[in-house]
């Protein structure tokens, strides 16, 4: 039988080439198919000193579960999916705390912490829930960052997907079924390379130069003011570090004074006999290491000129009182002065501004102050901020709550305001005198349009400094930004010439890229995306093959009795060699 | 996991095959060749059969019925009774019995119809993570294609080959072959006419698939009787 079945056996094998070569073809398209793909952001992963901190995995391939999970359920293979709202901070304290292990850790931040969620819709109706969610969010955040966490953990935000799909864990914990893989339920995957460190994060800084009328002489001789603010952020997910207090109003105000003081000085008969520097500086997070680097690039004589600098930072949600932190002691005849400058018009504009002292101890590497950089290297300064004690070491610098819908536009016009005013001030001497150069509905009033609109492209802009690259579109903004701002308004009327000349303009807004100093190492692969995959179990599988089995018996006894009848079927089992030569 | 998922419906969708021909005499006389020789036929029937689709009807950009594109969907849906009337009568292999040929026929046709729509789908899907009863439904509805291109071919070699068959029942073999013949077009209007879901859809076809097998046993049965 098998001599004359040669024939076509060449063809069952040609025919089994194709399939297989088919077979390969297909495998090759690898198709990711999940039923829920979900865009997630990672806790950032860096060592301070080499000491490791925060999420130092990023690839997740696990079953999921909530936080009803069994006591006794060992973690160590399962993706916990924690919605903020339910979270417990004693669940915290044991499992991140006590370092227990688990597969991986999923947090659902609300809709309202997300800078995609449009105008803040959204955050009206709930409102009773907004600041405890916020107090939560913010005390997990820091847990987060200073621990070091063995696994993945991920933010992503509710939607209506998630929200069923954590709607179906809970279901399945609270049967007693913890998804694993014998019982089927969710499977998180999230396919990510191995985190790999960003080389030498570049810190850019950008500044601008405003120059004072020349009576006689170099400009260089005249006296200069700065106002700076520190520009990039950090927090649990570098993706969603928006600061949009921490530092966005900073920004925001610097560049409202900025235009507002070119506007004065692009008319000869308004420009003061000051030279202003607007810096926008790196690395605020990392001890203002930006701001050391471009204050030890300054020319000896151009940090001598400086008369004072004034640092903005969380400018952006106060209600009565702002205060100005130095760390001269008050009675220094310049801090004085500006303290003089500033109540006088805070009191015309109706709040209060308080002077707080801190003496710089140079032996701690801990600067919390952007103004201290500049103390260091005895330039007077002080920082303007609305919080009245110094922030820890990577603490309040724009992290997960920190979004647009907790910053108040009205406190950042009041700031502007009072900065300008006591600004003119200064540089116009109208010490003792109730002068309102910025009065509102003059061309020179506080435009409100142009700090909502700059607020809100800030707070849609993740800015950590280690993630934005030497050439980010956001930096070239900024930079033009303020470009346009002053450059152009100098050379008055001739806007769109001025922006072709930007480049040749060096002197007045440049780039200072320098490199983080070596204390902070970075971890890439910030963002990834979340596989939701809703699988069968083991057991399941195993019963339809027995299930799957048993047909194919059936049928094949049904089809032997019918076509060849029972004794043939019985006679099968009794003699297997002849089966076998039948089936050859 | 998925693999055996994967291996799992690939037993539902080709194993039924498999055990028809071991289980039937069809293994006994090694019919293998017919099979095989109508599997090619059918791959060249499902590429004219392409040609003319593409030719004749318009892309549908929406998913609903349209009656005029479906009658001519079935129209060339009865190229396919020219392929199997092809293999049936111009095949002429070794001689086996017109008994056997018919299910060799249907056989190598129906195998064809599987590994051409439901391998590739199979492979790329049923190995991914998620879990879909799809898969499983498609096995199913591949074991009721067996059935219902064995009972077209038995009809149709009744059609054809046999010359001395009663007078009375050819009206009634040529309805079922009709029936059997248009089945595609008939789910295709269940699922989309009428917008039933797959489950359903694939109920029926079993349940169809073997009313039909068993009127066409008993047409050749009867058929039998006056030769025998």
């Amino acid at each position: 039988m098998a001599t004359v079945s040669k024939k076509p056996r060449n063809r069952e094998i040609l025919f089994d080439s194709v399939i297989a070569l088919v077979f390969i073809l297909v495998a090759c398209v690898d198709l990711c198919d999940g039923a829920t793909v979900v865009d997630v952001y990672r806790l950032i992963q860096y060592d301070i000193s080499g000491v490791p901190f925060g999420s130092r995995l990023a690839s997740i391939n696990h079953h999921a579960a909530s936080l009803h999970f069994a006591p006794s359920a060992d973690l160590s293979r399962t993706v916990l999916l924690i919605p903020l709202r339910e979270l417990n901070m004693s669940f915290v304290q044991e499992y991140i705390g006590g370092s227990k292990p688990l597969g991986g850790l999923i947090f659902l931040l609300p809709q309202i912490f997300s800078f995609k969620n449009k105008g803040g819709a959204s955050s009206n109706h709930d409102d009773g829930s907004k600041e405890p969610l916020k107090n939560v969010l913010d005390k997990l955040e820091q847990i987060l960052i200073h621990t070091n966490l063995p696994y993945p953990v991920y933010f992503a935000f509710e939607d209506d997907n998630i929200d069923t799909v954590l709607l179906d864990i809970k279901k399945n914990d609270a049967s007693g079924q913890p998804a694993t893989a014998t019982t089927g339920g969710y499977k998180f995957v999230v396919s990510a390379t191995e985190p790999k460190k960003v080389g030498s994060p570049p810190i850019t800084n950008i500044q601008g130069w405003l120059p004072g009328l020349k009576t006689d002489g170099d400009s260089h001789q005249l006296p200069t003011i700065a106002i700076v603010a520190s520009y990039d952020t950090f927090g649990a997910a570098p993706a969603l570090s928006v600061g949009s207090d921490s530092n966005g109003s900073g920004i925001v105000a610097l560049l409202e004074v900025a235009r507002l003081f070119s506007l004065l000085y692009s008319n000869p008969k308004t420009r003061g006999q000051y030279n202003l520097l607007f810096g926008l500086t790196s690395g605020g997070p990392y001890n203002y290491n930006g701001t050391r680097k471009w204050l030890q690039s300054f020319d000896q004589r151009l940090r001598e000129s400086i008369d004072y600098a004034i640092c903005l930072d969380s400018i952006g949600s106060w209600e009565n009182d702002l205060w100005i932190h130095v760390s001269k002691p008050p009675e220094n005849a310049f801090i004085k002065q500006i303290l003089e400058d500033f109540s006088s018009v805070a009191e015309d504009l109706g709040f209060q501004v308080n002077l707080k002292h801190k003496k710089i101890n140079i032996s701690n590497p801990r600067v919390a102050w952007e103004h201290e950089q500049f103390s260091r290297l005895r330039v007077t300064a002080a920082t303007l901020s609305e919080l009245s004690t110094a922030p820890e070491l990577l603490q309040s610098t724009g992290g997960l709550v920190d979004g647009r819908q907790f910053v108040n536009e009205a406190a950042i016009v009041r700031s502007v305001k009072l900065i300008a005013e006591s600004l003119a001030k200064h540089i116009y001497g109208h010490q003792g005198k109730n002068v309102q150069i910025f009065a509102d509905n003059s061309n020179l009033a506080v435009n409100p349009s142009y700090i909502r609109s700059w607020l809100d492209v800030l707070s849609r802009t993740p800015r950590v400094a280690p993630f934005l690259s030497k050439d980010d579109p956001f930096i070239t903004a900024l930079k033009k930004l303020e470009a346009f701002l002053l450059v152009s308004l100098v050379y008055s009327s001739k806007y769109f010439a001025c922006l072709k000349e930007l480049e040749d303009h060096t002197d007045e807004v440049n780039l200072q890229r320098e490199v983080l100093d070596g204390m902070f190492t970075f971890y890439d692969s910030t963002t990834a995306q979340l596989n939701i995959y809703q699988v069968a179990s083991v057991t399941f599988d195993l019963l339809l093959l027995l299930v799957l089995g048993s047909y194919l018996i059936v049928l094949f006894s049904f089809l032997v009795i019918t076509t060849r009848g029972l004794d043939d079927l019985i006679s099968l089992f009794r003699r297997p060699p002849s089966r076998k030569m039948k089936t050859a | 996991m998925t693999v055996f998922h994967f291996f799992n419906c690939a037993i539902l969708t080709f194993g039924p095959h498999a055990v028809y021909y071991s289980a039937t005499p069809l293994s006994e006389y090694d019919t293998l060749g017919t099979s095989i020789k109508a599997a090619v036929v059918y791959l060249a029937t499902a590429l004219v059969k392409l040609i003319c689709l593409a030719t004749f009807l318009k892309v549908s950009e929406s998913d609903s019925f349209d009656p005029y594109q479906e009658f001519l969907k079935a129209l060339i849906g009865f190229i396919d009774v020219a392929g199997l009337y092809f293999a049936l009568t111009q095949l002429t292999h070794r001689n086996i019995s017109q008994n056997h040929k018919f299910q060799a026929v249907g056989l190598g046709w129906a195998f064809a119809d599987s590994v051409l729509h439901r391998l590739a789908p199979l492979w790329v899907g049923a190995r991914g993570l998620e879990f879909t009863w799809e898969y499983i439904l498609q096995g199913l509805e591949a074991n009721a294609n067996l059935v219902l291109s064995i009972s077209l071919a038995g009809l149709g070699s009744l059609m054809w080959l046999r010359k001395n068959k009663p007078k009375t029942l050819i009206p009634i073999i040529y309805l079922c072959a009709g029936i059997v013949a248009t089945m595609p077009s008939i789910t295709s209007y269940l699922r989309r006419g009428l917008g039933w879901h797959l489950p359903k859809v694939v109920g029926f076809e079993l349940f169809t698939s073997l009313v039909m097998a068993f009127i066409s046993w008993q047409l050749f049965a009867a058929c039998q009787r006056p030769s025998a």
